[in-house]
């Protein structure tokens, strides 16, 4: 991608599990990744590695147990568990020392640490929750005192009055446009089955400008104006609009549902196997119509698969996941040629491709997490092997991959 | 190669309320034993259609306008519901694409599993039975008629003879599936203990007390005269030892005092494996009858004694006699074929007469069917169905002539009425409200020459059947009627029980890779994630070990990794058991990966049939092209060529090539008439009008050439 380091969305440390009775299902275990503006992400690994639940989680459809998200540097996504768990260890860490100690003023120091400690947790606790809940709130203020801060000094230095009459009336607009500027809007998603993410019982028209309602637009022709215009961007025809979901084939509908994810100008798009129920010849259209898009809106994209030839094609860097973990992370090319983690080896050893002699030869590589690594001692963790390429690995581990990149 | 399964001229359409949708258009294909045939096309093409109808499980408004599916010598379109029920599942079994609609949600899944193999079991065992005691009844009464010839003392030696025959072959199955018993608990337990040890030296066992229990068990088990013989106190006292300290090891984590002990079982285990079995045949022969003790000496030369023996005293006396019995049968087939076919041939213009009558008609059909029916040569150990099918087909073909002369006189009636209050409206310059729908009058003359096909066919047949006579190997075929016999009976000893069925469905869970099968065996179909209930469905389809295996789209809803495994287990299965495969998918990677022979579907017809290599090297159909070029590989990075628009309505099929409104190298002829199949190579044809001599030469497209270079090219470096 171009050189440009704006980090647009950051997945710091992400933590989401799951209650199954008295067990908790770690579904994502402290994932982290940057997603910088405009470039394609992919997010592969098997069914149930959690790939899809970080992106539900990155958009808030669950809230996240631990870690945080940021988006263009607010943060949208906070989980409180890592402060629990710290309240939980300094409470256990003092409670044994205070045991330890039989002199009284010793214990009310550490009573007082303790405590310290505890309520700087529990500040962060609700920081965190507060964030969480005034995202939007967050974001509109620092829109509005960006606005604030550039038409205040155009108008100070502006001396004409006429043009000074104009300027007021533009920074009213803008100013009334950044109060009601919500981040959660800018992220979008695109789900998989095109069937059952479309309401039966609605209209096309209403399908797509649900969110722009939602969202307080009441003027009826504009809705119309934009449902056409996002129709006819995504290849359908303004016909279509009073049709109802069922008529269309299968390619059409995952059409509509790009469609109703880019009426609200987002910036990011979470694209979850948007192509895995497709036939092959519709799949081809689905994915070059996304890349026509994110070229012309300049989309940053998260794209969810799990086939590999198709992410290897859209993304510019792919992450694999294994077990609610984070494996391997680099760019799409350097995977494809270089990859270390015996886990991405397998996975890329599995793809199968349009070439029968190939086939026959092709050797599938089992990866059995027991066999391939000695975790007992040498913790394992997300190191940067190479500039750009992060492998989750231990030390042992680390210096062969790095031995073995630099061959 | 033996033509398992042939499709002529297959045409299915739907009953729908817009119209006639017209699914399938007339397909042909062979399927060989042994082979895979992807069949690849856009959803709607009709490869699912084409595969249900194999399966008879085709939707209730479904009409089979014409055509042939010949499984075994059966027209499929053809047989009754009855004859269907034992060829589905057992013979012809189908994964299909959605798990679910194919599970019951409400029986457990190891119920689900088992089922099938009890209900087979007990069918196998009784058939198995009535085949052996009627074969064997047959051979006798044939031995009688041809070596005795009338003399009383002779015919009483060879019933006696076949009674022998009878009484130790069951020692010999007695004898054959305890050794089975043994050897298969010693190889269980060797592939079992593999991964415990390994686990053992990860410090990760999991679910140890009751695997370490199973191999403790097994190992016991394999203790045989012909498997664990000399080990066996060694053996023992291992097991012993693991035993005692199973409790404490999982309790306390600490392995050490039984591991040396595993080793000892595993190391003596293969080495029991590796020993040759008995002649259990010749071994029950001479335990039977030669009232001494079996002699002692290795295995080798054992079996070399034994087989003397039985040939001495009984097998070559008794082939022999066989195979006069065959030959007597034959001869007295042959006879009565040839004066099948006379009559056939004499009475065949009675269904030619102008006006038939349908109670002469079924009458004559009786008559016919008794003449085919007694030039049937019973000893055959392969039916030869269409001899035994041709009353049914014919009655049937009569049947739909009777019903077809009727319906036709009602259309026409109806017909009339509807165009003359069309005329009135009309004539007093109203609109009518509805359209006039035109008579739909079935061809009598078809119908007819249909009926006529049959009695032609089998004519033809048995012709082809008394020319082959000189060629017939009568050695070869004694040998192989007494293989029969003997496979017959290990049906009826090998009993499936339910325990039985629980340790194989188990070890299929297994194979299929689903982790922890014991646990999972108790659960409900919705406690399993889409990849794991495919897998279960594959695992119950494999089951019931099929002839042919029709996969429609098994491994789309799943991830890679999973869908490698399976297409591995897929190939596993067809090269262990000459697994016939038809593979329905749209994924051109899959294809390359599993098939031989690939056909390519659009707008129900196969546009392109050829070997993997001629359609993926060589693909000469536009539409093969497009599929090709839509899919993005590893290193494609420019542009995908998607197929622009949608494929046709099949209730209004176009006139010409159906795909030439999608086709940019479409031509004039391309919208007015169909391409008919050119043939390219031996194997290899494609339904375009740009393979013929006169139309211009046109190149594939860029994409598609460069892709192969570069699929060259990788092969190379990987081949280096």
């Amino acid at each position: 991608m171009e050189d440009n380091n704006e980090v647009l969305l950051k997945v710091d440390h992400l933590c989401q599990y799951f209650r199954v009775g008295s067990f908790e299902t770690k579904a994502v275990d402290d994932v982290s990744f940057d997603i910088k503006k405009g470039e394609v992400f992919g997010l592969v690994g098997e069914s149930g590695c959690g790939k899809t639940t970080t992106g539900r989680t990155i958009i808030r459809l669950y809230n996240p147990t631990g870690g945080d998200v940021f988006f263009k540097g607010t943060r949208i996504g906070a989980g409180t568990r890592n402060y629990e768990n710290a309240i939980k260890d300094a409470k256990a860490l003092y409670k044994k020392k205070i045991e330890d100690t039989s002199d009284n003023a010793e214990k009310e120091k550490l009573k007082a640490e303790l405590k310290a400690i505890v309520d700087e947790q529990k500040q962060k606790i609700k920081e965190a929750k507060y964030d969480q809940n005034n995202c939007n709130k967050v974001y509109s203020k620092k829109i509005v005192s960006e606005v604030k801060a550039k038409y205040e000094e155009l108008i100070a230095k502006e001396s004409n009055p006429e043009k000074l009459a104009q300027l007021k009336k533009e920074y009213k607009a803008e100013l009334y446009k950044a109060k009601n500027t919500k981040l959660s809007t800018q992220i979008q998603m695109i789900f998989q089955d095109p069937i059952a993410s479309l309401d039966p019982r609605m209209t096309v028209k209403e399908i797509i400008a649900e969110g722009l309602v939602i969202q307080g637009e009441k003027d009826r022709k504009v809705i119309e104006e934009k449902v056409y215009e996002m129709l006819e961007l995504v290849g359908l025809v303004r016909e279509h609009a009073a049709r109802y979901p069922h008529e269309f084939s299968g390619g059409q509908r995952q059409r509509i549902g790009v469609a109703r994810s880019i009426i609200m100008n987002p910036d990011m798009i979470i694209a979850d196997e948007p192509v895995s129920a497709l036939d092959v010849s519709i799949q081809a259209q689905v994915i070059n119509l996304l890349n026509e898009l994110r070229h012309k809106f300049g989309l940053t994209i998260l794209f969810v698969a799990h086939d590999l030839s198709v992410v290897k094609y859209f993304s510019d860097r792919i992450g694999v996941m294994y077990f609610g973990k984070m494996v391997e992370l680099t760019t799409s090319d350097e995977l494809f040629a270089h990859p270390l983690h015996p886990y991405t080896r397998s996975l890329l050893s599995a793809i199968p491709l349009p070439d029968p002699e190939y086939e026959k030869q092709r050797q599938r590589i089992t990866y059995n997490p027991l066999a391939e690594h000695d975790y007992t001692v040498d913790k394992p963790s997300f190191r940067e092997v190479a500039p750009g390429h992060f492998v989750r690995c231990n030390n042992a581990e680390f210096e062969k991959y790095q031995k073995e990149l630099a061959e | 190669m033996e033509k398992k399964l042939q499709v002529k001229d297959l045409t299915v359409s739907f009953r729908t309320q817009d119209g006639k949708v017209q699914a399938v258009r007339g397909i042909n294909f062979d399927l060989n034993k042994g082979e895979t045939l992807a069949i690849v096309g856009e959803s709607g093409s009709g490869k699912s259609v084409t595969s249900k109808a194999i399966l008879g499980i085709l939707a209730g408004n479904a009409i089979i306008d014409g055509g042939e599916i010949i499984y075994d010598g059966k027209d499929l379109l053809k047989i009754t519901e009855d004859e269907f029920h034992e060829i589905r599942g057992d013979k012809i079994a189908m994964i299909f694409q959605d798990p679910m609609s194919s599970l019951n949600p409400i029986i457990k899944i190891g119920r689900q599993l088992t089922e099938a193999m009890i209900l087979n079991g007990k069918a196998r065992q009784k058939e198995s039975r009535k085949r052996f005691n009627s074969t064997l009844k047959l051979l006798q009464g044939n031995m009688v008629e041809a070596v005795a010839k009338g003399n009383p003392v002779k015919a009483a030696e060879i019933k006696r003879k076949c009674a022998d025959f009878d009484k130790f072959e069951y020692k010999h199955l007695s004898l054959e599936s305890d050794f089975n018993d043994a050897h298969e608990a010693a190889a269980e337990a060797v592939f079992d203990l593999e991964p415990v040890l390994f686990e053992i030296s990860k410090n990760a066992l999991k679910d140890g007390k009751y695997r370490l229990k199973r191999i403790c068990a097994l190992a016991l088990k394999s203790v045989h005269t012909y498997v664990v013989d000399a080990d066996k106190d060694a053996l023992v006292a291992a097991t012993e030892t693991v035993k005692g300290n199973i409790s404490y090891a999982v309790k306390s984590g600490d392995y050490n005092g039984i591991v040396p002990s595993l080793e000892r079982i595993q190391d003596i285990l293969n080495r029991a494996l590796a020993l040759t079995a008995p002649n259990f045949f010749a071994m029950g022969y001479y335990m039977t009858f030669a009232k001494e003790p079996l002699p002692v000496m290795p295995v080798e030369e054992l079996n070399k004694f034994l087989r003397k023996y039985l040939d001495d005293n009984f097998m070559l006396e008794f082939i022999a006699d066989a195979k006069q019995g065959l030959m007597y049968s034959a001869d007295v087939a042959y006879t009565e074929k040839a004066e099948a076919i006379k009559f056939l041939k004499e009475n065949r213009k009675f269904f030619e007469a102008e006006n038939l009558d349908k109670k002469d008609c079924m009458k004559a059909v009786k008559v016919f069917n008794k003449e085919v029916t007694e030039g049937i040569d019973r000893m055959e150990i392969v039916k030869d169905s269409l001899a035994y099918t041709f009353g049914t087909a014919l009655e049937n073909s009569i049947r739909k002539y009777f019903m077809a002369s009727v319906k036709n006189i009602k259309e026409q009636e109806r017909y009339a009425k509807q165009k003359a209050k069309y005329d009135a409206l009309v004539a007093k310059q109203k609109t009518p409200s509805s359209e006039v729908i035109p008579a739909s009058i079935l061809d009598l003359e078809q119908l007819r020459a249909n009926m006529l096909y049959q009695i032609d066919r089998l004519i033809a047949h048995y012709e082809k059947r008394i020319e082959e006579r000189a060629s017939r190997d009568y050695d070869a075929e004694t040998v192989a009627l007494i293989d029969f016999l003997k496979e017959k009976a290990s049906g009826v000893v090998n009993k499936v029980t339910k325990q039985m069925a629980k340790t194989k469905a188990i070890k299929l869970m297994q194979e299929v890779g689903i982790p922890e099968p014991r646990k999972r065996y108790n659960q409900y179909p919705f406690e399993f994630s889409g990849g794991m209930r495919q897998r279960i469905v594959i695992a119950i389809a494999l089951a019931a070990d099929p002839d042919i295996l029709i996969c429609d789209e098994p491994t789309t809803a799943l991830d890679v990794t999973i869908q490698s495994q399976i297409l591995e287990l897929i190939n596993k299965f067809k090269a262990d058991r000459k697994l016939t495969v038809i593979f329905i998918t749209h994924d051109l990677g899959v294809v390359a990966n599993m098939a031989d022979r690939v056909a390519v579907m659009y707008a129900g017809k196969i546009v392109e049939i050829g070997t993997a290599n001629d359609v993926f090297y060589d693909a000469a159909h536009p539409y093969t092209w497009a599929l090709l070029s839509s899919m993005p590989d590893l290193d494609t990075n420019e542009k995908l060529d998607a197929i622009p628009g949608t494929p046709p309505n099949m209730i209004y099929p176009p006139v010409g090539d159906a795909f030439a409104a999608r086709n940019k190298y479409a031509m004039k002829i391309d919208f007015e008439k169909q391409p008919p199949m050119f043939k390219i190579s031996e194997t290899h044809s494609a339904a375009t009008w740009l393979l013929h001599p006169d139309a211009p030469k046109v190149d594939k497209p860029k994409s598609i050439t460069d892709r192969i270079a570069r699929m060259q090219e990788r092969r190379n470096k990987d081949g280096r």
